[in-house]
C-alpha cells in the first residue's frame, strides 16, 4: 500500500518460529479489512435499516405494505441496485468475515471478559444472520411469486403464508435479533477502529447508543412480525400455490 | 510442620525447544507474601516433586522482581500475568504455570519474545536523534503532553497483551497492541513525530493494525495499565487518514 518513496523497513523476518513480525509495506489486508468494516455500515447497514422501516408498513395493513413494495420494486434500475448495493456487498462481507473468523483464535474460556465475549458474539451473530439472509433471500426473492413487475400485490400474502408455520416465525425472530446485534455492535466497532471514539468514556457512551439502536431494531422487527400474525386470513389476497 | 499450610503448583515443563512437554507437581511450604517467582526460587532450592522424585530446577525468566523489567510473564492459572507480582494469596489452588502459548519455547517457562523487538523495529519505535554532532536540547513538551505520554512509556515489553489477544497468532501475524501503543507514544513526541508517516505506513502492512478485532483482552491483562484500546483507536484513526492521503496524493 505504501509508496515506494517512503523508507519503511521491508526486510525479511529474522524470526523463524512462532508468530511472524509485522510485514510493513506488504499486502492488501489493510484495504480489505477496512472495506469489510465500511461495507457493514454502507451499503449493508443502511439497507438493513431501510428494510426494517419499509417492512414495518406491515402493521398498517395489507394495502400499505403492498404499496411500499410497489414503490421499492419500481425504483429505476432496480436489478442493478440490488446487485451492486445489496447482494455483492453482503456476499463480500459474509465471505471475508468467515475468513476473518477462521484467522482469529477465540479465547473466552481463558479470558471471560465483556469485550472478548462481544468479539466472539460478533462472529456467531454474523454467521447466524448470514444463514438467515440466504434462506430469506432464496425464499422471498428467488422462489415463489415474483414481487417485481406486477407481483407486488401478493407481497403481504407471501410473507403471511410463510408465517403460518411457527418455526418460520421463530427463525425470523432469531434472524432479526442476530442481524440487529451484529449491525449495532458493528457500528460501535467501526467507531472504535476508525478512531472516532478514541477515549474510554466516548466508547462507553457510544456503547449505550449502540445498545439502544439494537433494542430499537429488534423492537421494529418484532412489531413488524405482529403486523403479519395479527392479520386474519380473510384480509389476505389469495396466492396460487404450485 | 505437619499442620502448616502448603501451596500446590503444577508446572508444564519442556526440556528443549523441540522436545515433548510434560507436567510436574510441587508442594511448597506457605509463607506470607509469597509470589510465583519466590515459589519458583523455593523449587530451585530443593527441586523435588510432590511425589518425592528429584528433578531439575524449573527454568524461568526474572530480573527486577518489581514488575518493571517485563521478563517474568507466563500463563498463571491460564492467564497471562507477571510472576513476580502474582501473589499466591490471590490465586486459586492448585496453581498451574505454563509458558506463553504463542511464543517459541526455550525451556520450561522461558519463551523467546523477540517478535516484539522485531515489531518495534518495523514501526520505528524510537526518537531519531542519532547524529555526528550535538543537536542541542529538544523542544519542550507541555505538561498535558507529558501526562498523555507517560502512561504509554511504562510499557515493559512483557508481551502479555499479545499472548491474550485472539488475533495474535501464526495465521494473522498480527503486530499486537504494545507496538501500536508505542507508535502513539512516538508520534506524539515532538522529535519522534519526524517518523510519523513511516510508522503509520508500516502499520498498514499485512499483520498491521487492521487485524485488531477489538476484543480488548490486551487492556485487561496489561500489568502496567496502559490504555491500549485508546491507543488502538487513536492510531487507527491516524492510519486511516494516512491511507486516505496516500490514496489521493501519491
Ligand atoms: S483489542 Fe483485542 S484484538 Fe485488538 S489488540 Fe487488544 S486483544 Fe488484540
Ligand atoms: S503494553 Fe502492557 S501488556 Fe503489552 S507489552 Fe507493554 S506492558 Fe506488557
Ligand atoms: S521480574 Fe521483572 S517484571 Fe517480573
Amino acid at each position: 500500500m505504501a509508496s515506494s518513496a517512503s523508507s519503511i523497513d521491508t526486510s525479511p523476518a529474522r524470526i523463524q518460529k512462532g508468530v511472524a513480525p509485522l510485514r510493513a509495506g506488504q499486502g492488501y489486508s489493510f484495504l480489505l479489512r477496512r472495506l469489510h468494516s465500511l461495507s457493514g455500515i454502507v451499503p449493508i447497514g443502511a439497507f438493513l435499516v431501510e428494510h426494517f422501516i419499509s417492512n414495518s408498513e406491515a402493521v398498517n395493513g395489507v394495502q400499505a405494505y403492498n404499496d411500499q413494495v410497489k414503490f421499492l420494486t419500481s425504483l429505476p434500475f432496480v436489478h442493478v441496485l440490488e446487485w451492486v448495493f445489496i447482494f455483492i456487498p453482503i456476499l463480500f462481507h459474509a465471505l471475508y468475515g468467515i475468513y476473518i473468523w477462521y484467522r482469529g483464535e477465540s479465547n473466552v474460556g481463558e479470558y471471560p471478559w465483556t469485550g472478548n465475549w462481544l468479539y466472539t458474539s460478533q462472529r456467531w451473530t454474523g454467521i447466524i444472520a448470514f444463514i438467515y439472509i440466504v434462506y430469506h433471500t432464496y425464499n422471498m426473492r428467488f422462489t415463489g411469486v415474483h414481487l417485481m413487475g406486477g407481483g407486488y400485490q401478493y407481497a403481504f400474502s407471501k410473507v403471511w403464508f410463510d408465517f403460518q408455520s411457527p418455526w418460520t416465525v421463530a427463525f425470523y425472530v432469531v434472524g432479526i435479533v442476530a442481524a440487529s446485534w451484529h449491525f449495532s455492535y458493528g457500528v460501535w466497532l467501526f467507531a472504535a477502529k476508525w478512531g472516532l471514539t478514541v477515549g474510554a468514556n466516548a466508547r462507553r457512551k457510544f456503547g449505550f447508543v449502540c445498545a439502544g439502536l439494537a433494542v430499537l431494531l429488534v423492537g421494529i422487527g418484532l412489531w413488524t412480525i405482529t403486523g403479519f400474525t395479527r392479520t386474519p386470513a380473510d384480509q389476505v389476497p389469495w396466492v396460487e400455490h404450485d | 510442620m505437619a499442620n502448616s499450610k502448603t501451596v500446590i503448583i503444577k508446572i508444564k515443563r519442556q526440556q528443549t525447544p523441540e522436545s515433548k512437554p510434560y507436567s510436574e507437581e510441587f508442594e511448597l511450604t506457605y509463607r506470607p507474601g509469597m509470589n510465583i517467582t519466590s515459589a519458583l526460587m523455593d523449587i530451585a532450592a530443593s527441586p523435588v516433586t510432590r511425589q518425592g522424585k528429584v528433578t531439575t530446577p524449573v527454568a524461568y525468566d526474572s530480573n527486577c522482581l518489581e514488575e518493571v523489567c517485563g521478563s517474568c510473564a507466563m500463563l498463571i492459572n491460564g492467564q497471562a500475568k507477571m510472576a513476580c507480582s502474582a501473589l499466591i494469596d490471590n490465586l486459586k489452588q492448585p496453581i498451574t504455570l505454563e509458558p506463553f502459548s504463542k511464543f517459541p519455547i526455550i525451556r520450561d517457562l522461558q519463551v523467546d519474545r523477540s517478535v516484539l523487538f522485531e515489531n518495534l523495529k518495523k514501526v520505528k519505535g524510537w526518537v531519531p536523534v542519532d547524529g555526528t554532532y550535538d543537536l542541542g536540547p529538544g523542544p519542550r513538551q507541555s505538561a498535558e503532553e507529558q501526562e498523555q505520554a507517560y502512561p504509554l512509556s511504562r510499557c515493559i515489553s512483557c508481551c502479555c497483551c499479545m499472548e491474550a489477544c485472539p488475533q495474535f497468532n501464526e495465521k494473522t501475524g498480527f503486530v499486537g497492541a504494545a507496538a501500536i501503543s508505542q507508535v502513539r507514544l512516538f508520534n506524539t513526541h515532538p522529535t519522534g513525530k519526524a517518523l510519523k508517516v513511516d510508522r503509520l505506513q508500516a502499520l498498514m502492512g499485512d499483520g498491521g493494525i487492521q487485524e485488531c478485532g477489538y476484543a480488548q483482552n490486551c487492556v485487561e491483562v496489561c500489568p502496567k495499565d496502559i490504555p491500549l484500546t485508546r491507543s488502538i483507536a487513536d492510531v487507527g484513526g491516524q492510519v486511516m487518514w494516512q491511507a486516505i492521503k496516500d490514496f489521493f496524493r501519491t
